[in-house]
């Protein structure tokens, strides 16, 4: 055997081809009786279906929580899942948050310094203490 | 256990509590199936439960809740309820010519349902060859002079099973515990082995070469042949060493996932067409990233390599230094290059001038057998009307043999 | 300066071979001008996350169908709740507007000798600049902007058109300071919206015992390189590039 092939797993890149939004789940959760929840039910009744509408590749599941904080999940493809406690807000603020929970990418909060990251070879080559002549200054 | 508070008070996953008949056996079937978080173990004592599943599936009678429980899989008119099943569509573009009763049957293993009109076999079966003959044009056009393992190895990171199972996970597909008729038609659906099974994986009796039982040498070029396009052994259903080995009840849950997606492949393929197909393969298959260069495991390259300047009439190669550092020192390095008469093949550095000079030989291998031409076109793309007739491409020979 | 334009190509290509379903595509679309900004994730338009920009000819605009099932989705929401999806929410003087060229492009013939080698070596890289900022990218790279873009939603397909800088392995266009856009092309898809950690800053005064902590989270668009191609003679020619001689703004240096 001259050559032989070494097994691995090509590496996704979502949006490069087809793009799939990370969030693929979001739960809504009230309470009929509390007032924290007033803005939530609200906006259950009123905007959820505009914004189940806009959003099909996000299963939307509303299920009641007696006696609890309204909480807005959402459930990310990386395996993740991220809760907003949407107490006592008003049902503008609550589409604000559901927004934040669309676009999220499902990873944990980080500072990066770098704006780019690749996992392609560099275009230019790596630069080499061996090759060219002595430069003088 | 954890209780899953969710999934008993939502909406899309059909409760069990909402069951009208109570009769014992039922409720222990029932109850095992929803607190079971993992694959369940198909007990003795449990088998008289399980054989309430009919084999074949009869057409069930609409809106009677109790059928649900007798069905393996769930029925046809729950697809249009599921919300998972419509969400998986939207978030994957699909064709709105692709039903979602069809994309729920994607999603039913044949471990699940055996009834090949209710599970996903044959629509795995269509998509897979999809995937393996676009796959292998473009790996064959684009690089002409890959050795065939690498082929083979380039086709297993692109389709393989592993590649396929963590599409499902980034298509964010869930797995069912156990398949059943009330399960959420959204969930991926198939039979899980029971803990402790031997997966023989790799290890085929019997496969469909002749004079498999004298293991003779297996040569690359029979492996093109006989070997499937992963270039693992097939195993020959009508052979099996002799030894009685029951066939495995389930699958994993690599093998259900890549089946699944091969079934979406097939599926866009009957309902939307060849070029929807296609599309398809390329925003979701050649759009990842494989670094091809990775792939290469030389014994000998620099063997290699003089075989291939003799194949190719080439001067034969010599190994020059092209310079050096701390020759006596703890960390010397050299830089090698390659050359063919006047032509630089590779070049690479190392510790040692042995080292330097098999990295060079691996370079300039690397740089032979990654060729690839200018303007690609493959031969799925003359099957559009109005497309221009095809021009034979260049294949090379392949790899050395030595 | 950052400056976003459609796609004018069909990225991924419309799907419909029947004429019915394509007047049904059109009439989604018919909702959306030139401006990139909108996406109408329905499956209707399937295997493309950002199928608005293939109709957007202007006549399809004047005469719109009042209401077809998956257009009503997209119709302008009197609902505080929405965000701004099509270019009807965004004002007119906050659109971006569409490229105007005045002049044709004008390339020198040393450049016009030099291109196929460029376009020839695979892999390029790509300065690109962001509101005056540059990324060196690639193909496939993740790229996150350090601010927050308006008006765009994850799915969207934006063109990076402002660029001082495009090479290969042994080659390099520089421009002057900027390449003209004409003669590339390099896209990015808009992925989601990052986040940092909430970060604390304490703040205090000389000799006063009070302390104010104040919080920040910024916000980053994601985004994700999808292409980068250097343009070929032939295309240039096509496109009505002018072949002159004397200084050009771009120049085109090989690695010595």
């Amino acid at each position: 055997m001259p050559v032989q092939g070494i097994r691995t797993v090509a590496a996704a890149r979502n949006g490069v081809g087809a793009f799939i939004l990370p969030c693929k789940r979001m739960d809504f959760h009230y309470c009929d009786w509390a007032g924290s929840s007033r803005g939530m039910v609200s906006f259950l009744k009123s905007a959820l279906p505009s914004f189940a509408k806009a959003n099909p590749q996000i299963e939307i599941r509303v299920s009641p929580r007696p006696h609890k904080h309204p909480v807005i999940k959402g459930h990310y493809i990386n395996g993740r899942e991220k809760a907003i406690c949407v107490r006592n807000l008003e049902p503008e603020q609550i589409f604000k948050k559901a927004n934040l929970l669309k676009e999220a990418s499902g990873e944990k909060l980080k500072r990066t310094k770098k704006p780019v990251t690749s996992i392609n070879d560099s275009v230019r080559g790596i630069w080499s203490p061996y090759h060219g002549d002595i430069k003088t200054v | 256990m954890k209780r899953l508070q969710l999934q008993r008070w939502s909406s899309s996953v059909l409760s069990p509590r909402v069951r009208t008949g109570s009769r014992l056996q039922h409720h222990l079937y029932t109850g095992l199936r929803c607190q079971s978080t993992f694959s369940p173990v198909p007990q003795a004592e449990n088998e008289p439960l399980t054989h309430e599943q009919p084999p074949v599936s009869p057409i069930p009678s609409p809106n009677s809740q109790k059928s649900k429980y007798t069905l393996p899989s769930p029925p046809v008119e729950a697809a249009r309820e599921s919300a998972k099943l419509a969400a998986l569509h939207a978030r994957l573009y699909l064709p709105s010519r692709l039903p979602l009763e069809t994309l729920a049957r994607s999603l039913v293993d044949a471990s699940a349902d055996p009834n090949s009109n209710f599970n996903n076999a044959s629509l795995a079966t269509l998509g897979h060859d999809l995937l393996t003959y676009y796959t292998s044009e473009h790996l064959i056009c684009t690089y002409p002079r890959l050795p065939m393992a690498v082929v083979f190895a380039a086709m297993y990171a692109y389709v393989g099973p592993k590649t396929l199972a963590a599409m499902t996970r980034e298509w964010g597909v869930e797995h069912a515990a156990t398949p059943g008729g009330e399960v959420d038609p959204g969930f991926l659906q198939f039979k899980r082995i029971d803990p402790g099974t031997e997966i023989g994986e790799g290890q085929v009796n019997g496969t469909t070469r002749p004079n498999d039982h004298r293991r003779w040498r297996v040569s690359m070029s029979s492996r093109v042949v006989y070997d499937n396009e992963f270039g693992e052994p097939v195993q020959d259903p009508t052979k099996n060493d002799g030894l009685p080995r029951p066939l495995p009840q389930g699958v994993t849950a690599e093998q259900a996932s890549a089946n699944f997606v091969r079934a979406v492949m097939g599926s866009i393929y009957l309902h939307a067409g060849r070029p929807a197909a296609k599309r398809f393969f390329e925003q979701h298959f050649l759009s990842r990233h494989l670094s091809l260069t990775e792939l290469f495991d030389f014994s000998q390259p620099a063997r290699d390599l003089s075989r291939l300047c003799a194949r190719e009439s080439f001067e034969p190669p010599v190994a020059k230094i092209i310079s050096e550092t701390g020759r006596k020192s703890r960390h010397p390095v050299f830089v090698v290059g390659i050359y063919s008469g006047e032509d630089k093949l590779g070049e690479g550095a190392g510790a040692s001038l042995l080292e330097a000079r098999s990295r060079a030989a691996v370079a300039a291998l690397k740089g032979w057998y990654l060729y690839s031409p200018l303007n690609v076109r493959v031969p799925s793309s003359t099957e559009e009307e109005s497309s221009a007739p095809w021009k034979p491409v260049h294949v090379d020979l392949g790899e050395v043999i030595v | 300066m950052f400056a976003r334009s459609v796609l004018r190509k069909a990225l991924a290509l419309p799907f419909e071979q029947t004429p019915s379903s394509t007047t049904l595509f059109r009439a989604t679309l018919s909702t959306t001008t030139s401006t990139s900004t909108s996406t109408s994730p329905n499956p209707e338009s399937p295997l493309s996350a950002s199928p608005r920009a293939q109709f957007n000819n202007p006549t399809h605009q004047q005469h719109q169908p009042p209401v077809t099932p998956s257009s009503a989705a997209s119709t302008p929401a009197s609902t505080p709740y929405t965000t701004p999806q099509t270019s009807s929410h965004i004002p007119t003087h906050k659109q971006p507007l569409a490229p105007t060229f005045e002049a044709p492009l004008k390339v020198t013939s040393s450049l016009l000798e030099l291109l196929p080698h460029l376009t020839a070596q695979r892999a390029h890289y790509i300065t690109a600049h962001v509101h005056a900022k540059p990324y060196l990218v690639t193909a496939g790279d993740h790229l996150r902007l350090p601010f927050l873009m308006a008006n765009v939603q994850p799915g969207d397909v934006i063109r990076l058109n402002r660029a001082s800088v495009i090479g290969s392995r042994d080659f390099t266009l520089k421009g002057k300071p900027y390449i003209d856009e004409r003669m590339f092309e390099c896209r990015a898809r808009v992925v989601g919206v990052d986040s940092e950690p909430m970060r604390y800053k304490e703040k205090t005064k000389r000799r006063q015992r009070h302390v104010r902590t104040i919080k920040s989270k910024e916000r980053y668009t994601m985004l994700r390189i999808m292409d980068v191609k250097v343009k070929t003679k032939e295309e240039l020619v096509q496109e009505g590039a002018v072949v002159v001689e004397g200084q050009d703004q771009a120049t085109l240096e090989v690695k010595s």
